[in-house]
């Protein structure tokens, strides 16, 4: 027997005894929790009940699996490849196809079956929730589109959900689409066409033209410049961001290695969700206020 | 070498944490002084954050590109 046998078989006998120990308290303070001594001698037992779980299921893990921890991490800045139907994908491109899916089956099963049942006097639960939703992405475009607020910011909510899908759609471990440059330029420059076409149905080609040279023509090529800048800013952002949560969130499943259980979840509450809804709101605000400046 | 050269890119980082400290305490005073603005206050302060990210940004993806290699 070496060293590693013995200390897994300790570790081993260690959780299950605290386990134990941890449910027998914790069932035995049950009817005991009036008091504030009480609940938190509770809630003790239940923190020790957690630890020794996730010790005994970590243990058996990595003494079963038999890849090594450490600080050693692949990657790649595009993604591998998949060969479907003759054809060689991308396997973010498969994954967004699949989110496109669910999310166009999700709507019409919203629009079919769930939204006529809705009470138009009193919202309630969902309702409001969707509801919300909706309206303050409504006031959000009216505030900084203005004229355009109606066709555009339909657009802009579709792009926060499918921004938001992509990131959870790391949860399941698949590769977010949106940590590829090519998903989120592609995404940039729609927003480029937009800019253009929005100052040039507003304004017209010689407005637009115009207010590109203005207020002398020698700053013509700075402008062209930034506005060509912009796609890339909006792809870069988003791209980076997006690769490094995930970048960080396969760093801490390569050092915990077997152990990885529990840990990553909650990391990836920040990583895989507040971290993107916080970028899916600045990528449609920067949107919306280069749309503005356009047709300003 | 190519370890070196991305290291050194993330030194921007100091300059995307300097502007983003100063975003945020203008906003914290303007918020102090204007507690019924803080709406609006927010709003601009995360467009600010997110343009003072970008030059991280940038350095981050350099960085990736140079240590993918």
């Amino acid at each position: 027997m070496n060293v590693v046998s013995i200390l897994t078989i300790i570790l081993i006998a260690v959780s299950t005894v605290c386990l134990v120990l941890g449910l027998v308290g914790f069932f035995s303070t049950k009817n005991k929790t009036h008091n504030k001594k009480g609940k938190k001698k509770h809630r003790l037992f239940l923190a020790l009940t957690l630890f020794a779980l996730w010790l005994l299921v970590g243990t058996l893990i990595s003494s079963v699996y038999k890849g090594k921890a450490g600080l050693h991490i692949e990657f790649s800045l595009f993604s591998d490849r998949i060969t479907l139907f003759g054809m060689s994908f991308a396997k973010t491109t498969v994954v967004m196809w699949g989110i496109i899916a669910l999310v166009f089956v999700m709507s019409l099963i919203f629009r079919i079956f769930i939204f006529p049942k809705f009470d138009k006097t009193e919202p309630k639960g969902l309702q409001n929730g969707i509801e919300l939703s909706v309206e303050f992405m409504e006031n959000f475009a009216k505030n900084s589109l203005g004229d355009y607020s109606d066709s555009l910011a339909p657009y802009m909510y579709t792009l926060g959900v499918f921004m938001i899908f992509a990131a959870i759609s790391e949860l399941f471990g698949f590769r977010p689409p949106t940590s590829d440059i090519v998903v989120t330029f592609a995404m940039g420059l729609i927003t480029f066409v937009l800019i253009n076409v929005c100052g040039i149905k507003k304004k017209g080609v010689k407005g637009r033209i115009k207010s590109m040279t203005t207020p002398t023509p020698v700053i013509l090529p700075m402008k062209i410049l930034s506005d060509v800048a912009v796609p890339v800013s909006l792809a870069c952002r988003l791209f980076g961001n997006m690769l490094g949560g995930m970048i960080v969130m396969d760093l801490l499943k390569s050092v915990l290695g077997g152990y990885g259980s529990g840990i990553p979840a909650v990391a990836g509450l920040y990583f895989n969700v507040f971290h993107p809804l916080i970028q899916a709101y600045i990528f449609i605000i920067l949107s919306m206020t280069f749309i503005n400046e356009a047709i300003e | 070498m190519n370890a070196i050269g991305a290291g050194l890119a993330m030194l921007t980082a100091l300059g995307a944490g300097f502007g983003m400290c100063l975003a945020t305490s203008k906003a914290v005073e303007a918020v102090a002084r204007q507690p019924e603005a803080s709406g609006k206050i927010n709003s601009i302060l995360l467009l600010g954050c997110a343009l003072a990210e970008s030059t991280a940004i940038y350095a981050f993806v350099i960085a990736l590109v140079l240590a993918a290699k």
